[in-house]
């Protein structure tokens, strides 16, 4: 489908563009040494690629959803366990490992390849980049694995997922609050890129590969045996917005959200499940850097990642739907930044909580006014980039190295600022000026344009 | 008598392909309009040029009186589109997608105007249904539905009576033939020959983008051929040309 879209060029350069950026920011290592060791840089990375995993995993949920997902809207295989002698755990074991090897080809291997060639010019191993493709490979599927396991506990029995999952926040809490937790622990590939001994390794298989087994065991499809009737809930949702004007779009949002399969699931594996994770690396970080605001730092990251709200609003319906009546793209757009607006209170619901919960309060304006504003602008830059198809378009290379190239400087001169002063995150309200610009442009470019081959 | 759409050596290529090739015709008020051709033949890519959906390549049409490239969202104001393969959103119910049509249009007496597709069409017992629920068939009549909500003077349908049962299928028909005696204009494209012969005033038969034939259905009766054999005629030899 990309390669349609894009042609094949700009789908296959795709890696290459996390490889060259990957090289790029490897050769950059040593400027930041003093502030950033390596090993912190490698926790870094691990991180990353746990948190990717899990927002992977979390992109098929439960039930039909989970498949249709899964399966690239090719719900036609999704559900060939209906038509054709293939089971369903058959075909989820199959998709489970496509995900695996086509997410490590696109991300790992041109992440690790990039850091390998810049290994000789920063003074490492060459060797490093083979170790660091293998842990990152690990990384990856320990994020992916573990959202399988729970998201097949979720669609057996939400009571199921409620309670392991509370286990789990105990027994973490308790861990962290003894001091007996370590990151190697945490997070075993990270040991393994360390140190390269059986143990690691050992553990990292054992973690990914027993959820991952469970979860393609007791996998469960959920076909509806009936049909869902609901009263007319547009028009009253409308009237509750109707000073925000484009009232029935916000109000469609808000409905293909709350009907479509996952509901809370959604949320909380594709959204409240990588804050906690970032929020949990954060309290690692903060040993290693002193000074460090975590609540500042988070609330970046905390924009960044609720940008991908804007995925979630503009995933069920494409403009085609619209085509034939009488809306501009740009109306459209301006509904989806009221929606956007409105859902952005989960995300801040999140920073108040962390804000209270962490003993925060001093920085909580700074990080407030640094969420509201990457928020802003990575939504800008998103609009500007991939107008209505999100989903679809920042896997065009050049569009994601445009985006790379637009959020990142920001994002790290922001943390940077941030590190020395947290009351310098307020500069981040600058960011306010160029998202004004780029959504109006964003509005206006793609009024015109056609998907190819749609 | 006048012309609710004039299309002028309209044509659209998409890459290095022609779609539609230099097509004219027009359509006059009052008129049942049949764009007949076979699958792939430029019919749906005519109708989403005429109705602004996409720009011509060259050439220009008029759709009462306003340049769809223009004007693409007055033209979708005035009148009412059918596509052939677009789904209503998947989240809303059959009620709700009314309304938020409705809404778009900026309609008055919403519930009336949705009681009476319900009734026409046999589905008021889906309306409070998904619409990802919903068969085809239920899907085409809400989007029926929805192009006629406004009461257009214009319809412009692609493939009209796909997925409805023979008895659907009737009252469609008969709706459409109601629709133009009473004063209004459609504009349809179909490969299926029983429903051109059956309603249309005028036929156009259109094959690799290119208007092979446009004349009133009654001249071929007249002659006493049917439409089918001179489709296949006039089709085979364009091809064997």
């Amino acid at each position: 489908m990309h390669s349609t879209i894009f042609g094949s060029l700009g789908f296959a350069l795709f890696p290459a563009v996390i490889g060259v950026f990957a090289l790029l920011g490897s050769l950059t290592l040593p400027l930041f040494a003093d502030v950033f060791p390596y090993d912190v840089v490698a926790l870094f990375a691990h991180a990353l690629f746990l948190l990717m995993g899990v927002m992977v995993g979390s992109f098929g949920l439960m039930g039909r959803e989970f498949m249709n997902r899964r399966f690239g809207q090719a719900s036609l295989i999704a559900y060939a366990s209906r038509s054709l002698p293939v089971s369903e755990r058959r075909i989820f074991a199959a998709f489970l490992a496509k995900d695996t090897v086509y997410y490590i080809l696109l991300y790992v291997l041109p992440f690790a390849a990039g850091f390998a060639v810049a290994t000789p010019f920063i003074g490492l191993d060459p060797g490093l980049g083979l170790l660091a493709f293998v842990s990152l490979a690990l990384a990856f599927l320990l994020g992916l694995s573990a959202v399988c396991f729970l998201s097949t506990l979720y669609a057996r029995s939400v009571a199921l997922l409620a309670g392991t999952a509370a286990v789990l926040a105990i027994a973490a809490l308790a861990a962290f609050r003894l001091g007996t937790i370590t990151v190697s622990a945490v997070l075993p590939p990270y040991a393994f890129f360390l140190d390269p001994a059986v143990e690691p390794l050992a553990l990292s298989l054992l973690l990914i590969l027993v959820p991952a087994a469970a979860s393609v065991l007791f996998v469960t499809v959920d076909y509806p045996d009936r049909t869902k009737r609901f009263k007319n809930s547009l028009d009253p949702l409308a009237e509750r917005v109707g000073t925000l004007g484009g009232a029935h779009f916000i109000a469609k949002d808000a409905l293909d959200l709350l009907r479509s399969e996952g509901g809370a699931g959604k949320v909380i594996f594709s959204f409240l499940l990588p804050l906690g994770l970032v929020w949990a690396c954060l309290q690692i970080l903060i040993r290693f850097i002193p000074g460090i605001d975590p609540l500042v730092v988070f609330a970046v990251l905390l924009g960044v990642i609720s940008a991908t709200i804007y995925n979630w609003l503009t995933e069920f319906d494409s403009f085609t739907s619209y085509t034939f009546l009488p809306v501009e793209v740009s109306e459209v757009i301006d509904a989806k930044l009221k929606s956007y607006a409105i859902a952005n209170l989960l995300p801040l619901g999140v920073l108040v909580l962390a804000a209270a919960t962490s003993g925060g309060v001093g920085t909580f304006l700074p990080a407030l006014a640094a969420f509201a504003s990457v928020s802003a602008y990575t939504l800008a830059v998103t609009v500007y980039l991939t107008g209505l198809h999100p989903n679809v378009m920042l896997y065009h290379a050049w569009v994601f190295l445009r985006y790379l190239l637009a959020i990142s400087p920001a994002l790290l001169l922001l943390i940077f600022v941030s590190i020395v002063n947290p009351g310098y995150a307020f500069v981040s309200l600058l960011l306010v000026v160029p998202a004004a610009l780029l959504l109006a442009r964003g509005r206006t470019r793609w009024q015109a344009w056609e998907m190819p081959g749609y | 008598m006048r012309q609710m759409i004039e299309a002028t050596e309209l044509t659209k290529n998409y890459g290095s392909v022609t779609a539609v090739n230099r097509v004219s015709f027009s359509v006059a008020e009052g008129e049942l309009f049949g764009l007949l051709g076979p699958n792939g033949s430029g019919k749906t890519t005519m109708i989403r040029m005429l109705t602004g959906q996409i720009p011509p390549t060259t050439g220009s049409a008029r759709v009462m009186g306003l340049d769809p490239a223009k004007d693409p969202i007055g033209v979708r104001g005035l009148v009412g589109i059918i596509p052939e393969q677009e789904t209503p959103p998947s989240f809303l119910t059959a009620e709700e997608y009314l309304h938020f049509v409705a809404s778009i249009r900026n309609l008055d007496s919403v519930d009336e105007r949705c009681d009476r597709w319900f009734d026409l069409l046999e589905f008021g017992d889906k309306r409070d249904v998904l619409c990802k629920d919903l068969s085809r068939g239920t899907r085409q009549k809400l989007m029926f539905a929805q192009a006629f909500l406004h009461e257009p003077e214009l319809a412009l349908i692609d493939e009209p009576l796909i997925n409805l049962d023979p008895v659907m299928q009737r009252t469609v028909k008969d709706f459409l033939k109601g629709y133009v005696q009473g004063g209004g204009t459609v504009f349809l494209s179909t490969h299926i020959l029983e429903i051109a012969e059956e309603i249309c005033d005028r036929i156009g038969i259109i094959h690799n983008g290119r208007l092979l034939h446009s004349g009133p259905v009654g001249d071929l009766v007249g002659s006493g051929r049917h439409l089918e054999s001179f489709f296949l005629d006039l089709v085979r030899g364009d091809a064997g040309a």
